[in-house]
């Protein structure tokens, strides 16, 4: 078994009832939460498809990676994959980039590295090209109105 | 678009671009480049659907060819190797940017990650614990085993076709599953207790650290009571003396007559005056020193916080084997006796010895202190009763010219050090006054609010009233046997046990007084219920085989502790027993609180009994000192008060603790 999920896990989010039940586990442990039963709700809430939930989730994750030490290294990952799903791609590559220094042979990290540039290419050439889109039918348009304008002096 | 040329020029941008989302000048030429080259590439061919164009495909995947060298990729994305859209939130979203401050891990602890390995990640552990969670992870596992049972009752015999083998196949890797997902969360439940286990850790910390704090306060609120007390006292003085000097203006005329007179009334009242005068009650004249308060203003608490069993103090209070104590609160006052005839008192707050109550001339057997009050019965058949608020004595420890030795080093004292001996005539103004009337040792005595009942080895009983200071009733214990014999043969009767030990066993061995009921066990094993009014004994509670030697009753029950090494709990409305216990030796003294009873039983341990949770357990040095190679004394005394014990040995040792 795979000791770390791969990107596509993170996409696949669970039933209401299955993220309430999680939720249920971390609030009856109260303040004295364990590191398992928090990441639980954690991963849960970022399997999720709304983005407040995979906000809370990252936040958790955050709060694990401070409070145990000795899960840092692999919570890098999970943040990254976490905020890789919001969208936070500085973030992600921030925190993957430093786990593939410590673990150049994680498979799991390297396609999430992949992913994130596959993304960033992705949807900065769509910026790019809409924004040139943009300026070339704004380009056309005042073209056209200025030569009707032109004509009609 | 040489890209080669690309690498050469910026050999160090990655760490150039790690370090802030600047916009290197290289970086927008090149991005100015790619820009142009996409843009002409996509706009050239103005069809109307441009993903079915070849020329945009191949443009793109050309573009992505490209861009999936991460070298190239970071020189052009090279404003914090992210998208628009996320830097636009990142920047104009409130929420988001709330979000991602609570999300925020700081730089020092990414540097900071240890490589200790995991049996198993995070996830491994979600994934285990995930399907127990969930509803249907309970269907699964239940029909998994269901499908185990199938397998053992029907062995079908494997006939070699490929599904069967498939089918097999498929069971053992599901079973294989199952097993690693055991050992996971096996590996899960361990760490979690590892994890508890430190919390725990953390937080007896935590009270270790609030413990010292609470004994400081407590430090100090005594001294400050002590003080407050001072206070008192000299603003009553002063009040007096503002009275005084006003009588005094009023009366000056007669002045001399009033003086002879008072003298007169003075010299006279010695002889006549009424014992219970000289005890000073709330509402009487106030003595015109109140060194110390009646009650303590503020209760102390802080043994109540120790572990169970944990050594408060420990101090040598005499030389020899001691033979009664006592003591008014938990951190108050204690007064012991022993067999060197003296009898001592202590500041169990400070551990330091108050006094010396010199007037018995042979040792003191049984004492008792209520409030300020002491009563002690010596085996020169002599009750004396003293007046502890009138002791000299100031708790900060200035009057023994020894302020090098404080609180802290009186803390860890030696119990082998010789005790710092009070001043001389400390207690001079304590004994109130002398009951003389038992023929013999007094053995036990109980007093409360006026009534005081001696028990001597003359075998009787006495009850005295305090504010008269005479005895008021004789109780005859063989007269009640024989009467008791008479009326109804058999039962009641003296009998003499069969024990050695009986010739050594005091007569009265205890006994406890409320109102006019009294309760009182004697050498022949008896306890008997007297009730004052009518000085009959109105019950006889039979059961112990040995002489009664210790006593105590509340409303509901009555408990004593014999030499028959048996302590016996009695119902007090019916009589009968209630519960019973016994240990290895004899009992020598018994008492109990709301929670335990405590008893020495010949051991160099208390043994306690938890009434709360029906647990027996052993308390005091023996416990402590048996791995050290010591065998401490056996304890004979024993006393103890909301859970706050004091036990005295055979070798004078005194011992408090928590229990």
């Amino acid at each position: 078994m795979a000791q770390l999920p791969y990107a596509i896990d993170a996409e696949t989010p669970l039933a209401p009832a299955e993220l309430a039940v999680l939720r249920a586990q971390y609030e009856s442990e109260g303040d004295m939460v364990g590191v398992q039963t928090k990441f639980n709700y954690a991963w849960g809430l970022v399997k999720s498809n709304a983005r407040h939930e995979q906000h809370l989730g990252v936040m958790l994750l955050a709060e694990i990676f401070r409070v145990s030490l000795e899960r840092r290294r692999e919570c890098l990952y999970y943040l990254a994959l976490g905020n890789y799903k919001l969208g936070n791609y500085a973030e992600a590559r921030k925190y993957n980039d430093l786990l593939l220094d410590k673990e150049p042979g994680n498979l799991q990290a390297a396609n999430l590295r992949s992913l994130i540039d596959d993304k960033v290419a992705k949807e900065g050439l769509m910026g790019v090209a809409i924004v040139s889109g943009v300026a070339v039918v704004a380009g056309i348009v005042g073209g056209v109105l200025l030569r009707n304008l032109g004509r009609k002096r | 678009m040489d890209d080669s040329g690309h690498d050469n020029d910026f050999p160090d941008l990655s760490s150039f671009d790690d370090e802030s989302s600047v916009i290197s000048t290289r970086g927008l030429e090149a991005f100015g480049r790619k820009v142009t080259t996409t843009a002409s590439h996509l706009m050239a061919p103005r069809t109307s659907d441009p993903a079915s164009n070849p020329t945009y495909q191949t443009a793109m995947t050309e573009v992505h060819r490209q861009l999936r060298r991460p070298g190239l990729q970071r020189s052009v994305f090279s404003m914090a190797r992210t998208t628009p859209t996320d830097m636009v939130r990142s920047r104009l979203s409130t929420k988001e940017i709330h979000s991602r401050a609570l999300a925020y891990v700081p730089d020092e602890l990414l540097q900071n990650i240890p490589d200790g390995e995991q049996t198993y990640s995070l996830f491994q552990g979600f994934q285990a614990s995930f399907p127990e969670l969930t509803e249907e992870g309970k269907k699964h596992r239940r029909r998994v085993s269901r499908g185990r049972k199938l397998l053992d009752e029907g062995p079908t015999v494997p006939d070699g076709s490929p599904k069967s083998l498939q089918k097999l196949k498929k069971e053992k890797a599901s079973m294989m599953h199952e097993l690693e997902m055991l050992g996971i969360r096996k590996n899960m439940a361990s760490s979690e207790i590892r994890e508890i286990d430190a919390k725990i850790e953390n937080l007896a910390g935590m009270r270790g650290i609030l413990l010292e704090r609470l004994a400081n306060l407590e430090q100090d609120e005594a001294l400050l009571e002590h003080d407050i007390v001072e206070v008192e006292g000299r603003l009553e003085e002063a009040l007096e003396l503002a009275v005084e000097a006003e009588s005094v203006a009023l009366r000056t005329p007669t002045k001399s007559e009033d003086d002879a007179a008072s003298e007169k009334g003075d010299a006279q009242g010695f002889m006549s005056q009424s014992v219970y005068e000289k005890l000073p009650s709330a509402n009487s004249t106030p003595s015109k020193k109140k060194p110390r308060s009646i009650r303590r203003k503020s209760m102390p608490i802080l043994h109540e916080h120790f572990q169970p069993g944990t050594m408060i103090r420990s101090m040598r209070a005499h030389q020899d084997n001691i033979t009664a104590l006592d003591f008014d609160a938990p951190f108050g006052l204690m007064v012991s006796a022993a067999m060197d005839d003296s009898v001592r008192v202590w500041d169990l707050n400070a551990g330091r010895c108050i006094g010396v109550l010199e007037g018995h001339t042979a040792s003191v057997r049984t004492l008792q202190v209520e409030d300020n009050f002491l009563a002690t019965g010596s085996m020169d058949a002599t009750i004396r009763l003293w007046d502890l608020s009138k002791a000299h004595y100031d708790p900060q420890g200035s009057q023994f010219g020894k302020e090098e030795d404080d609180e802290d080093a009186i803390a860890f004292e030696n119990p082998d050090d010789q005790p710092v001996d009070p001043p001389a005539g400390s207690m001079a103004d304590c004994p109130l006054f002398t009951l003389q009337a038992h023929l013999d040792e007094i053995t036990a005595l109980h007093f409360r609010d006026n009534v005081l009942v001696s028990g001597s080895a003359d075998k009787t009983l006495r009850q005295w009233d305090l504010e008269k200071g005479r005895c008021v009733q004789t109780l005859d214990v063989m007269w009640a046997a024989a009467q008791a014999s008479a009326l109804s043969a058999g039962e009641g009767t003296w009998r003499q046990t069969t024990r050695a030990a009986d010739m050594s066993a005091d007569f009265v061995g205890a006994l406890q007084v409320f109102e006019s009921a009294l309760a009182c066990g004697t050498a022949d094993g008896m306890v008997r219920l007297w009730d004052l009014r009518s000085g009959q004994v109105s019950r006889s509670l039979v059961g112990h085989t040995g002489p009664v030697t210790c006593l105590q009753f509340d409303d509901v029950h009555l408990v004593t502790g014999s030499l028959d090494r048996s302590v016996r709990i009695w119902d007090l409305r019916t009589g009968s027993i209630y519960d019973a216990y016994a240990y290895d030796n004899p009992i020598t003294s018994m008492m109990f609180d709301t929670r335990r009873i405590v008893c020495a039983a010949g051991e160099d341990v208390v043994k306690v009994y938890d009434k709360v949770e029906g647990r027996h357990w052993d308390c005091g040095a023996g416990i402590a000192e048996a791995d050290q190679g010591k065998t401490p004394a056996v304890v004979e005394r024993v006393r103890v008060r909301d859970g706050y014990l004091v036990e005295g040995r055979r070798d004078g040792i005194v011992g408090i603790w928590t229990c």
